[in-house]
């Protein structure tokens, strides 16, 4: 059954020994944070934690390393907990390709329980903490966040809302920085709402079921619905209530929605912030969002991520979730697509597996990366293989680039793209040059290289493979 | 512990307010400056809680802040 609270998803990585519960008292700095990285260093089946002893704190749960992991996310998907990660991947294309799913609209939501409009201190409602040493505050990194666009009238009005997870910075009791990237949905009605110089109403939620959490982390198409997405993901529909202040769609199960708006052109300093490219981003003017509703659950989780050297919880959050939407949207312009893995810091390396029908298609295609959605913000280098390798398999990858590749015919550079500012290595942030590599066995016309006697496994090898792993299993 | 701080250990600026206290009295207290927006807790190690001891090259003045890159860039006006 997909889920559609955190609580349920909690108890059922319990029920499946994916959930580490830490009674020990902890502190607010280092202990969850450093304890949230430790628990990535343990490998790619890593649980998920829940603190609830947390000193100077009654009763505050935190919980880390959600989506941390492949048996976490084969637990989200309703799939067993060992479901290898190139299965998972193919799965969730097919869901993703049943887009759209449902949306039911219920009036009533448990996170009504508890209102605070009065008197907000952020800083007393949710057991705030810094993640990395250098950040310049407490974040909220793990909120699901809702707009849509203010410039749009009528049906295109409900019908732009977007759902999507931004850094977010407490900056007072009831004020906010928030990170809108340029080529995410949010920056879009940001500038909607500043060009006609009106604030930009949004909500904020916290402690959400995986699958949301998951669309909001993906790069799906502007003119899509989160809602109807996490709904096609979960075959089931996927339950929202209309907010009474903002009048946006917000999860039925979230723990936490905080409710108030952007301030119209107005930027402040904000962060630094360690990144998911391992490196700090900030010391930059970003815009402010002041908050002037609270409403909870009782007896709230407060739910975060940690993020910074990978791999961490991030990496395996966007790993399937990034790579699925380009490989569908690759194989719609070139059907001899076969998969594609944009699991590496959020897709700023992309490998495509690819038959190829002539000199120069696999550059091609390399070309086709760069230009789709999320090819304009990541997608800093691109390595085209043949279909027989595994883009998921990097020693495969590893071959391919070593035997196949010659700089001479294979390298092509494009410079003066656009990339995420977060890229350290961009020069303006914002900009830089992007290469695609091409490993793939020259076609012709091309003749380089002398490729004609590739070697094959004897006959036989994989009833061999089946024949031995039953071996090792009984002995 | 709970000596209250003079200055911001990020940017020096004097004036740190509280912003809030540990639930359970007297185990921690949360520092804001209203100046830079840095914010930090008492507990946490000194190199965070201590100006002297904050790294060189995370510290920055209001005037250098106000250099900032401001992102994203605000639009000209459009009126309806």
């Amino acid at each position: 059954m997909p889920y559609h609270d955190l609580r349920s998803y909690l108890q059922a990585l319990d029920q499946q020994q994916q959930l580490l519960r830490i009674v020990e008292p902890v502190k607010p700095e280092p202990d969850i944070s450093a304890a949230a990285c430790a628990v990535n260093k343990l490998g790619e089946n890593a649980p998920a934690l829940l603190f609830d002893n947390i000193q100077g704190y009654h009763h505050a749960r935190i919980a880390m390393n959600i989506h941390g992991s492949w048996p976490n996310l084969a637990i989200a998907m309703d799939m067993p907990k060992n479901t290898p990660l190139k299965q998972q991947f193919f799965e969730f294309v097919r869901r993703y390709q049943r887009y759209p799913g449902e949306v039911e609209y219920r009036s009533q939501a448990p996170w009504q329980e508890v209102v605070i409009e009065n008197d907000i201190n952020l800083f007393d409602i949710l057991p705030l903490f810094r993640l990395n040493q250098g950040d310049g505050g407490f974040y909220i990194d793990k909120a699901s966040v809702v707009t849509r666009d203010p410039s749009a009238e009528g049906q295109a009005f409900i019908d732009s809302q977007n759902v999507g997870i931004y850094r977010i910075e407490v900056k007072g009791r009831n004020r906010l920085g928030i990170q809108p990237v340029p080529a995410h949905d949010i920056a879009i009605h940001l500038q909607r709402a500043e060009e006609l110089g009106i604030d930009l109403p949004i909500a904020i939620t916290i402690g959400n079921d995986p699958m949301i959490s998951t669309v909001g982390a993906m790069p799906i198409l502007y003119q899509q619905s989160e809602y109807a997405m996490a709904g096609a993901l979960n075959g089931v529909p996927y339950p929202v209530v209309t907010t009474a202040l903002t009048g946006l769609d917000v999860p039925w199960g979230s723990e936490f929605v905080l409710e108030g708006r952007i301030i119209s052109r107005l930027r402040e300093a904000e962060g630094p912030f360690g990144e998911f490219t391992g490196h700090y981003s900030g010391g930059r003017r970003m815009p402010v969002v002041e908050i002037t509703k609270v409403s909870h659950r009782r007896d709230p989780i407060y739910e975060h991520l940690y993020l910074g050297m990978p791999w961490t919880e991030i990496d395996y959050m966007m790993g399937i979730n990034t790579s699925a939407p380009l490989y569908v949207q690759l194989k719609e312009a070139f059907p001899e697509v076969v998969a594609v893995n944009a699991m590496y810091t959020h897709g700023l390396i992309v490998i495509v597996a690819t038959k190829t029908r002539f000199g120069g298609f696999a550059k091609g295609i390399g070309m086709r990366v760069l230009t789709t959605p999320h090819g304009l913000g990541y997608a800093k280098m691109v390595i085209v293989v043949d279909e027989t390798i595994d883009p998921f398999n990097l020693p495969q990858v590893m071959w391919a680039m070593s035997t196949k590749f010659n700089p001479q015919y294979d390298l092509v550079t494009v410079p003066g793209l656009s990339i995420l500012p977060l890229d350290p290595a961009s020069e303006p942030a914002g900009m830089t040059t992007k290469v695609i590599i091409d490993a793939t066995t020259p076609k012709a016309p091309e003749k380089h290289g002398h490729f004609s006697q590739e070697l094959r496994d004897p006959v036989t090898t994989e009833d061999w493979v089946a024949k031995l792993h039953a071996l090792m299993l009984s002995h | 512990m709970n000596i209250e701080p003079e200055s911001c250990p990020r940017c020096d600026s004097a004036g740190p307010e509280i912003l809030s206290h540990s639930p359970v009295a007297g185990v921690w207290t949360v520092y804001h400056c209203n100046v830079c927006f840095f914010t930090w807790r008492s507990t946490e190690p000194d190199f965070i809680t201590d100006g002297r001891k904050y790294p060189a090259n995370f510290k920055f003045t209001p005037a250098e802040m106000a250099q900032f890159d401001i992102m994203p860039a605000v639009p000209e006006l459009k009126p309806r």
